[in-house]
């Protein structure tokens, strides 16, 4: 395993030898994402025998899908959580058509699907996770800046840092979530 | 007028103060306000309510599912071969890979067989969702330390140990049925089709490291008076750790999996299994770490590993 400081390198680089076939790069990719894919499908599914089967079939999927990996989009855990969706709509409709179903049989019309969801979900669970991974002191920056809203006049005094070096931060910061999110979107509108 | 810089858009979006000719540029340009809004909906996303997420980790055998499931349905096309990874920048820049290739296979859609898996699942009785397990708990608690044959008619161990199939639970009398049906033409059809050769052994395949594929053992199906057994052998002993060796018989749909029995490094291991578990689909043998942890499921830790031949 190389060691890079840039966890952001780091993950290009396994996305790179994922696409050439090396299985160990799918087995460290598990490592790392599987966690944030569970944590997705559990969410919007509910129980952990779906949730597991999601997570089973995005690593399936990501291995014999690995050619639809673009390395230079930067970490692939966007592109996961974007397969990840894809499942778990899968399994929404199954539901909704079992349920259906079983509506039919009772004579009954269903007009909404047996999960209610914030669709939404993913996207979160997925920026959560880059701001855990993100390094200090960005990481600390965005949470102050974004979730407990602070100025950034504030976070300047409070970090005892510029505030031009704030500002950079909260621009990069927010540039890079969105660039996941963009990914996301990618692959989960094909 | 040229467009704002990305760190100028990021200002509007959080509302910083900007020039004003460059927000008036925004409100014309649709390709600047579209960007605003991704950044808006960014921030939205961010400062919701779920600032820190309880992660949950999926159990270890899911991993082994996902090995087995690749291994027993080996490399389905993707696109016109990959070139080989470019290991050697660490600054793997938009040219690092090979251009990307429309896959014939696409991420949307269920690449598995028709039949094992399909997204129509629930319009149907479908097999594999029958009932965790028709023997119940038994076949559970079996898994761990017990190299105790696999009867016949032993409906597998969930992989999901123990985990009620809840939601599919409705599907438990039809699933019964056909399980039963199954078995019997399974059986029938085995005898026809799997016909020994003289030594008495049926198939066999090479035991491989998944990681580097590197062949460390093998395993055989011999024939065994009314039965079969599954003998593995391994080029060297393997590294138990302070756990032990388990054999598995993985399904090739890679959602279920039977324990047939713990293998003493070193030795050679003879467990009987049967036909009807061939039948099912139950062909990728695998050798895994188990710690003494009282979880009766895969610990996820493959040694070696092949898929017998159909």
């Amino acid at each position: 395993m190389h060691v890079h400081d840039d966890p952001d390198v780091e993950s290009a680089e396994l996305a790179v030898r994922l696409v050439g076939g090396d299985r160990e790069a799918l087995a460290e990719m598990y490592r790392r994402w599987s966690p944030l894919v569970h944590t997705i499908a559990l969410r919007a599914l509910g129980t952990r025998e779906d949730a597991e089967d999601v997570v089973q079939q995005v690593f399936v999927a990501a291995w014999r899908g690995r050619a639809t990996l673009r390395p230079d989009r930067g970490s692939p855990a966007a592109w996961l959580v974007g397969i990840a969706k894809h499942r778990v709509a899968d399994v929404r409709t199954q539901r909704y058509r079992a349920h259906r179903n079983l509506q039919a049989l009772a004579s009954e019309v269903v007009t909404e699907p047996t999960t209610t969801h914030d669709s939404d979900w993913a996207e979160r669970l997925l920026l959560v996770h880059e701001l855990e991974r993100m390094g200090d002191p960005r990481a600390t920056v965005l949470r102050m800046a974004f979730i407990e809203d602070r100025t950034h006049d504030d976070i300047a005094r409070m970090l005892q840092m510029p505030l031009g070096t704030v500002k950079s931060h909260v621009r990069r910061g927010l540039l890079e979530l969105r660039d996941r999110l963009q990914e996301v979107e990618r692959v989960a509108s094909d | 007028m040229s467009h704002p810089t990305d760190d100028e858009l990021v200002d509007l979006a959080l509302g910083e103060p900007v020039d004003a000719s460059r927000s008036a540029h925004v409100e014309e340009c649709a390709v600047c306000s579209a960007s605003v809004e991704q950044l808006r909906r960014t921030l939205r996303l961010t400062s919701g309510p779920l600032a820190y997420a309880d992660w949950q980790a999926p159990d270890d055998a899911v991993w082994a599912r996902v090995t087995a499931e690749i291994d027993a349905q080996p490399d389905a096309p993707v696109g016109a071969g990959p070139a080989p990874a470019t290991m050697g920048g660490s600054d793997a820049g938009p040219d690092a890979g090979p251009a990307p290739t429309p896959p014939e296979t696409s991420l949307l859609h269920d690449e598995r067989p028709s039949g094992t898996d399909a997204p129509e699942r629930p319009d149907r009785p479908d097999p594999s969702d029958r009932p965790a397990s028709p023997t119940g708990p038994a076949a559970t608690a079996g898994t761990a330390y017990a190299p105790e044959p696999v009867p016949a008619d032993a409906t597998v161990t969930p992989i999901t140990a123990g985990a009620a199939r809840a939601t599919r639970r409705r599907a438990a009398a039809w699933g019964a049925a056909l399980v039963a049906a199954s078995l019997v033409v399974g059986l029938l059809a085995g005898r026809a089709i799997w016909s020994p050769n003289e030594s008495g052994s049926v198939s066999q395949v090479a035991l491989k490291t998944l990681d580097t594929r590197q062949r460390e053992g093998q395993a055989s199906v011999v024939r065994a008076g009314d039965g079969l057994d599954l003998n593995v052998v391994t080029d060297r002993p393997l590294d138990a750790g302070d756990g032990y060796l388990e054999v598995w018989l993985i399904n090739a749909d890679g959602k279920r999996m039977v324990s047939v029995g713990v293998l003493r490094p070193g030795e050679t291991g003879t467990f009987p299994i049967s036909q009807a578990l061939i039948d099912q689909g139950y062909v990728v043998v695998d050798i895994s770490k188990e710690q003494f942890d009282d979880k009766p499921a895969h610990s996820g830790d493959s040694l070696l590993r092949g898929k017998l031949p159909a």
